[in-house]
């Protein structure tokens, strides 16, 4: 077998009395794809900076190409080839694309002069490597999430990269753009470079891991071949405990629809969209990128205003300009961009929790702070948010307990219609569970659901009827009784055709 | 193709602000034909050789993520010290004044870095505090005497008087100031090294994203000290620029200027940011803005129009790349312009 590209053996951190590695192993050879699978807390992070010589190792050894280190320097990690593509890629976005892939090439030369072709050269030959097809002159924030990524990718193979770990890369992407990911990895594979790849969804790393290492509490519980160990085990692992995912059942049935849209049409976005949702539904929305899906939430939440069409709601024809137009109606929407559109990431949870119903807690013309705080501590129990994190920054807290908070803020004002835009991105598996428990309990409550999302298996579990939507259009309904998932798959895949 | 190549060019900050100078050059000149006289256009380069140089400084520093309210300062405490030092050793020479005058520059550049630097803070409350440091401190350890022309030394009057080329104009005579020279020289060295060297590049991909920058292994402190010191030094020449171009010389001048040179920076296209600038867009922004304050008579309206048409150049043409972004973003569906 060939000399492991990364080793590292029984190594510890612990950090002002938090074990945040105890005794982990983990090999990786080169060409091998290793899944790196864990809660948040678990120590996934931890690991990649001990390797990558961002945090020092309290005990152990790490093994690099066959040198071994007990203290490895960030120049020692990337002299042995080993680089991470961060979640926020740490790209420079002013700079262009070849610019960024070879601007840590051209500082490591230490070259005084630089000439834009100096540039395009090396970026050139990363990009031939990885068969990209980028603009050299593009500046990179003008690019698409998934070109971010191949811009950062490529910079790490102009490093000459022998094992690249990737935090949560899909997060950000598109089902397509994931798809587009997985290829890229798949030809690093080929190229014998090692991938680390971090991910919260059990899919991907199923569809692309050689072998799959689960961190639980900063110890490594297990480490398969990918044959070895199915969704159900994985998931057992990460959580140490076995998680029930339930079915949704309708149990409230009213059929007179809280909303009905009829022929809604906005140039570029989605043309001639009708459709209905009767309080105690979950309706599903999954397609492509560029469906239309987002853009035909934001027109029904008051952001993206419709060209044609008429939107009834609770009987009445309405016609909504603003999300306060929508939240005097009773329209709650969770967005797709959680830290960008849907919290105050530096204010306390208790003012994120309440946020929605400010009014409501004003007296006069003050609002007091023990309100806020009665009703946001009861807003967190409710949704199960760490109840010691009401004075806390919301940004501190994990994914799961985010969207708990965005979840709360909405159901504070006692919706009739929520719009849960991919309400489980980048959130773990144990949360993602909870989120969907809190989706089927409001439901049930007779609260109508509008479910956006990318995965199959979200909609197909939660949601009593799925509008599949492609080029703007509604392409068809789905009865998930009455089909099964992977037909469901295939036709969202677009393997089948409507 | 060719279609975008051109709609690209349009789409430019500089082409648009090309655009407003020359067609502003046109209409003045059309109301007054004294506009394309020898003696005006001489006038408007010689004015706009000072703040040109205090722009490129402020540009680079801008580029780096931050905004420097210090230059002013460091132009006047430097050119004073050098003035005052060359009278108190009896030497005139213009050389000398230059050499005291960079250096004083850019030790204070360097103070503005080091302090930036080993605070973490706010560049704009930074240099607010260093410009009344290096004012305070001039103030009181050298005085605040006015130099007048008759003592100014002998060689900066001849630096003032200095002409490249001279034009016969109705009997008089107008030269065009030699300071333009140290000026054009200095717009091609910053140009280049912002753009062909590494410590330049370093200084976009620092303004473009702190952190990136530091997870690239770059040495931060490396260059905020080059940026701060080679502000510093552009801001020692214009001290000297100064002196020579009103032969004489106000220490409790200039400072309060360091609005319109930041304004003709951004006006040039750089954002407040970071990470974005030009030599060019900021060579236009200085232009337009000197061209308006001194032609505002040639077409017989008071100089107390001045700030009012620069408010209204810099509202208009930052407006209207801001009204793209946000119009680019929308289709994007973000409704909000993050700057």
């Amino acid at each position: 077998m060939q000399q492991p590209v990364l080793d590292v053996r029984s190594v510890s951190k612990s950090f002002t009395g938090v074990q945040a590695l105890n005794a982990v192993d983990f090999t990786v050879h080169p060409g091998e794809v290793h899944c790196l699978a864990g809660e948040n807390g678990s120590g996934k992070s931890t690991l990649i900076k001990c390797v990558t010589g961002t945090e020092t190792i309290d005990s152990g050894s790490i093994i690099l190409e066959g040198s071994e280190y007990h203290g490895v320097t960030p120049s020692i990690a990337m002299d042995h080839g080993i680089q991470v593509i961060y979640q926020d890629l740490a790209l420079f976005p002013n700079l262009s694309v070849a610019e960024n892939i070879a601007f840590i090439s051209l500082l490591n030369r230490k070259t005084t002069l630089v000439s834009p072709d100096d540039c395009s050269d090396i970026a050139k030959i990363a990009m031939e490597r990885l068969r990209a097809r980028l603009n050299l002159d593009a500046i990179v924030e003008n690019l698409s999430m998934a070109d971010k990524q191949q811009v950062a990718i490529c910079r790490a193979l102009a490093l000459n990269a022998r094992l690249i770990f990737m935090d949560e890369p899909t997060t950000a992407l598109t089902r397509h753009e994931i798809d587009n990911l997985l290829a890229t990895i798949d030809d690093l594979r080929s190229h014998g470079i090692a991938v680390v790849f971090v991910s919260h969804k059990l899919d991907e790393v199923f569809q692309i891991a050689d072998n799959i290492a689960v961190l639980r509490d900063g110890k490594k519980v297990g480490d398969f071949p990918n044959e070895e160990i199915d969704e159900k085990k994985l998931t057992f692992y990460m959580t140490g405990k076995e998680v029930a995912s339930k079915t949704f059942e309708r149990t409230h049935v009213d059929t007179q629809p809280v909303l009905q849209i009829e022929h809604l049409s906005r140039t570029d976005h989605y043309s001639d969209v009708s459709l209905h949702i009767e309080p105690g539904e979950v309706v599903g929305l999954i397609g492509p990128l560029g469906a239309g899906r987002t853009e035909l939430a934001l027109s029904i939440f008051g952001l993206n205003p419709p060209d044609e069409g008429e939107i009834h709601f609770a009987g009445k024809r309405v016609s909504i300009n603003s999300p306060d137009d929508a939240k005097r109606l009773g329209i709650g929407l969770v967005p797709e961009d959680r830290h960008g559109q849907g919290l105050f990431a530096r204010l306390p949870v208790g003012s994120n929790i309440t946020a929605s119903i400010v009014s409501r807690l004003r007296r006069g013309l003050r609002i007091k702070p023990e309100d806020i705080s009665a009703r946001g501590l009861d807003l967190m129990k409710r949704f199960r948010v760490r109840e010691n994190a009401l004075a806390e920054a919301v940004q501190n807290l994990s994914g799961g307990n985010q969207q708990r908070v965005v979840l709360g803020r909405w159901v504070a004002i006692d919706p009739k219609l929520l719009i849960l835009d991919s309400p489980t991105v980048g959130i773990d598996v144990a949360s993602k569970s909870e989120i969907h428990h809190h989706v089927q309990d409001l439901a049930q409550r007779g609260i109508a659901i509008l479910m956006i999302s990318d995965e199959v298996p979200e909609v197909y579990h939660n949601c009593n009827r799925i509008l599949f939507m492609r080029d703007g259009r509604i392409q068809a309904e789905i009865d998930p009784t009455a089909s099964s998932e992977n037909e469901l798959r295939e036709l969202v895949e677009g393997r089948t055709t409507v | 193709m060719k279609n975008t190549t051109i709609k690209n060019l349009f789409a430019r900050q500089e082409m648009i602000l090309l655009l407003i100078l020359v067609a502003y050059s046109v209409f003045v000149g059309i109301m007054n034909p004294a506009f394309f006289r020898a003696s005006t256009i001489f006038d408007i380069l010689k004015g706009s050789a000072g703040p040109l140089l205090l722009a490129l400084g402020t540009l680079v520093v801008m580029i780096s993520g931050g905004v420097d309210v210090s230059s002013t300062a460091v132009a006047i405490v430097s050119g004073y010290v050098s003035i005052r030092t060359m009278m108190a050793l009896g030497i005139d020479n213009v050389v000398l004044a230059f050499m005291i005058s960079i250096l004083m520059g850019v030790l204070l550049g360097a103070f503005n870095g080091l302090v930036i630097h080993r605070f973490e803070l706010p560049t704009l409350i930074a240099t607010l505090g260093t410009q009344n440091i290096f004012v305070g401190a001039m103030a009181t350890f050298i005085g605040t005497t006015f130099i007048s022309s008759r003592i100014m030394p002998e060689s900066l009057v001849e630096l003032g008087r200095g002409a490249l080329v001279r034009v016969e104009v109705g009997g008089g005579e107008v030269g065009l100031t030699v300071n333009i020279i140290p000026v054009i020289v200095l717009v091609i060295v910053t140009w280049f090294i912002l753009n062909r060297t590494m410590v330049g590049r370093s200084v976009f991909a620092l303004g473009s994203d702190k952190l990136s920058a530091r997870r690239a292994g770059l040495n931060l402190f490396r260059v905020r000290m080059f940026v701060y010191m080679y502000a510093g030094g552009l801001a020692g020449v214009m001290g000297v620029v100064y002196a020579a171009n009103t032969r004489s010389f106000n220490p409790l001048s200039l400072v309060g200027d360091e609005l319109n040179v930041i304004a003709a920076v951004v006006l040039g296209g750089a954002r407040l940011t970071g990470g974005v600038g030009t030599v060019l867009g900021t060579v236009l922004g200085v232009a337009i803005i000197t061209v308006l304050q001194q032609t505002l008579v040639l077409i017989g309206l008071s100089s107390s129009w001045n700030q009012f048409f620069v408010g209204v150049i810099i509202l208009v043409s930052v407006g209207v790349t801001s009204y793209r972004t946000q119009k680019a973003n929308r289709k994007n569906l973000t409704f909000i312009t993050v700057q």
